[in-house]
């Protein structure tokens, strides 16, 4: 993968299995006097999960509609599965499954229905085969009970798992879900977590976007930021992750007792407005809890503090307002 | 399956779903809609409120076609198409038209079809046959029901089910029927003018409102600029400045250059709208 100011050494390159699953070069769209993207080179490696991390209006949708043929770009190309797009489009599309800006589907039909007209259009699937494949699609998002409803009365969850089942209907190489647990409980988000877990179990390549660190830590393998129609980061997750010398941060109203119990013990630790941060050179989390419970200071909560993207993607969104 | 049937198997090359799929799947989704059903209903409810008004004021009450329609049942069906083809007729199909193209992109399911994919001319192609069966339907509407109106309420005196022409000679059930059915197929030439139009207009936006707004708006433009005088010069380049042909089915002999003319116009018109529709599609951001 081609990274940016991070991590200018961090190429993933695939390792021996052909050419990448997506492969963009100098890709950049311009609305009038907007730059919505700007140049952007990058590899995805075949069946890694991408998580395209970025602020709202960062470019992240536009990107993903180039890719898919659905834009055309001002400059550069797109290659899927290595195939030029727009050319190869009919050769690749069907393999591809995608889920952009949101659902889409017809409000008097319903989620059954909707998915058969769906069905209809894709190459692979045989006409005989598409009752089969559409309850299928409809068990694997749990929606199998309320297919019959009209897609009108399905609350947003329900709208944007029937997304999914329409990526879902065909057995995919690649699959493009742009936002996929907007709006989504709890529930729902740990659903879409399981589903691009089986598709990279599977070994499709996977491409998700998010403006939700937590959501891309989550899922997915490699790492792609973007900001302002630029891409700044890009890598593997546990590379950008850690990076850098890792801390951690625990929550407590004991601020003062935690720093001088620690520093007795040799580690380092300063005060934050929450409580400490304790850095973990040469020793472990288990190790710095055992040893502020025992020097008496009540621990609310304890989180690994990350740099490297954490902070990166902080400063991006606090910079946006977003 | 293992990664390596889904990841590394070589591309097997261009592939796209039936086009009878394709197009089954459009009628369904067109046939089907709430809105479709409401407007051919109501269309078919124009000849059956025509009959209905011709009995009550017991005889020639009315002006022009409708005089005609008393006593002489099976020209209520071509009265009542001449009638819905001013205004309503081209709503319901510039309505489907606006769903084709607007109402889906609007819908974020335009995209779908995209993406699966369907290659941008098919998607024309399926919307536009598409179009075409709401305004088969549409006249079929008003036909069918003209028919059984006319035969049912009207009646046919002393025309032995047969129609009195204009001309003032009398013509056969059989040969009426067929002159029924030559301005419903006039009428579907017609309609798939405005609907390609409408389709050329859907294809411009994503919003169905304006695909409306535009074609009847144009309508009425062209019925303001036909009454203009020193527009004379404009009149054959009008759609609607031969719509009134659709009475020389009335007429007997039966004149053939007026519904011929307007024929070819709607010919035209179909075409330039259909290729400003691909054209317009090709590059459409969806």
């Amino acid at each position: 993968m081609r990274a940016g100011s991070v991590t200018p050494t961090a190429t993933a390159t695939p390792s021996g299995r052909g050419a990448p699953a997506i492969r963009v070069q100098g890709l950049r769209k311009v609305f009038g006097h907007t730059v919505a993207v700007s140049s952007v080179d990058l590899d995805v490696p075949t069946g890694a999960v991408l998580g395209v991390l970025g602020p709202n209006g960062s470019g992240k949708t536009t990107m993903i509609r180039m890719l898919l043929a659905l834009s055309r770009p001002t400059a550069g190309t797109v290659e899927l599965l290595g195939k030029k797009v727009p050319a190869a489009a009919r050769e690749v599309l069907p393999h591809v499954g995608a889920l952009v800006e949101g659902p889409g589907f017809h409000p008097f039909l319903s989620g059954r229905e909707n998915l058969r007209r769906c069905a209809a259009a894709e190459p692979l699937l045989s006409t005989q085969a598409i009752p089969d494949a559409v309850e299928r699609a409809l068990q694997r998002v749990d929606l199998a009970e309320a297919a019959g409803r009209r897609y009108r009365a399905y609350s947003l969850g329900m709208k944007q798992r029937l997304g999914l089942a329409a990526v879902l209907l065909v057995p995919r190489r690649l699959v493009v879900l742009d936002e996929p647990t907007n709006g989504l409980d709890p529930a729902g988000t740990r659903e879409v977590r399981r589903i691009i877990a089986e598709l990279h179990a599977g070994g499709a390549t996977v491409l998700v976007s998010s403006h939700l660190l937590t959501e891309v830590e989550a899922t997915c393998t490699h790492v792609a930021v973007l900001d302002h129609g630029s891409l700044i980061a890009a890598g593997p997750l546990t590379a950008l992750l850690d990076g850098e010398a890792p801390a951690l941060d625990v929550r407590t109203p004991d601020s003062t007792v935690a720093v001088q119990a620690l520093r007795a013990a040799g580690i380092g630790a300063v005060t934050c407005p929450d409580g400490v941060r304790v850095e973990l050179t040469g020793t472990d989390p288990p190790t710095v809890v055992a040893l502020l419970v025992g020097a008496g200071v009540a621990v609310h909560e304890v989180r690994r503090w990350r740099t490297g993207l954490d902070e990166l993607f902080a400063q991006l969104t606090e910079g946006n307002g977003s | 399956m293992t990664a390596s049937e889904v990841g590394n198997a070589p591309l097997t090359g261009p592939m796209r779903a039936p086009l009878v799929r394709l197009l089954r799947s459009e009628l369904r989704w067109v046939l089907r809609r709430p809105r479709t059903q409401i407007a051919l209903g109501l269309l078919a409810l124009v000849p059956v409120l025509i009959g209905i008004g011709i009995v009550a004021t017991d005889g020639p009450g009315g002006s022009g076609l409708l005089t005609q329609v008393a006593g002489n049942g099976l020209v209520l069906p071509i009265a009542a198409l001449s009638i819905s083809l001013a205004l309503l007729l081209p709503l319901a199909v510039t309505m489907a038209a606006a769903d084709a193209l607007a109402g889906e992109s609007a819908h974020g399911t335009l995209r779908g079809l995209l993406l699966a994919p369907v290659s941008r001319t098919r998607v024309v192609l399926v919307k536009a046959v598409g179009v075409l069966a709401v305004a088969v339907a549409a006249v079929a509407a008003v036909t069918v029901l003209g028919i059984v109106t006319g035969l049912v309420l009207v009646g046919s005196s002393g025309t032995a089910h047969g129609m009195l022409t204009l001309s003032g000679t009398e013509i056969g059930p059989g040969s009426a029927l067929l002159r029924v059915s030559l301005a419903a197929a006039w009428t579907v030439g017609q309609l798939a003018a405005v609907g390609a139009v409408a389709l050329a207009v859907s294809s411009a936006t994503e919003h169905p409102l304006v695909v409306l707004a535009a074609v009847l708006g144009g309508l009425i433009v062209f019925g303001v600029l036909s009454t203009i005088p020193a527009l004379d010069w404009l009149q054959p380049m009008l759609l609607t400045t031969g719509w009134f042909a659709i009475t020389d089915v009335l007429r007997d002999p039966l004149p053939l250059d007026g519904l011929a003319s307007s024929s070819l116009r709607a010919g035209c018109y179909l075409l330039i709208a259909l290729v400003l529709t691909l054209a317009r599609t090709a590059t459409r951001e969806a």
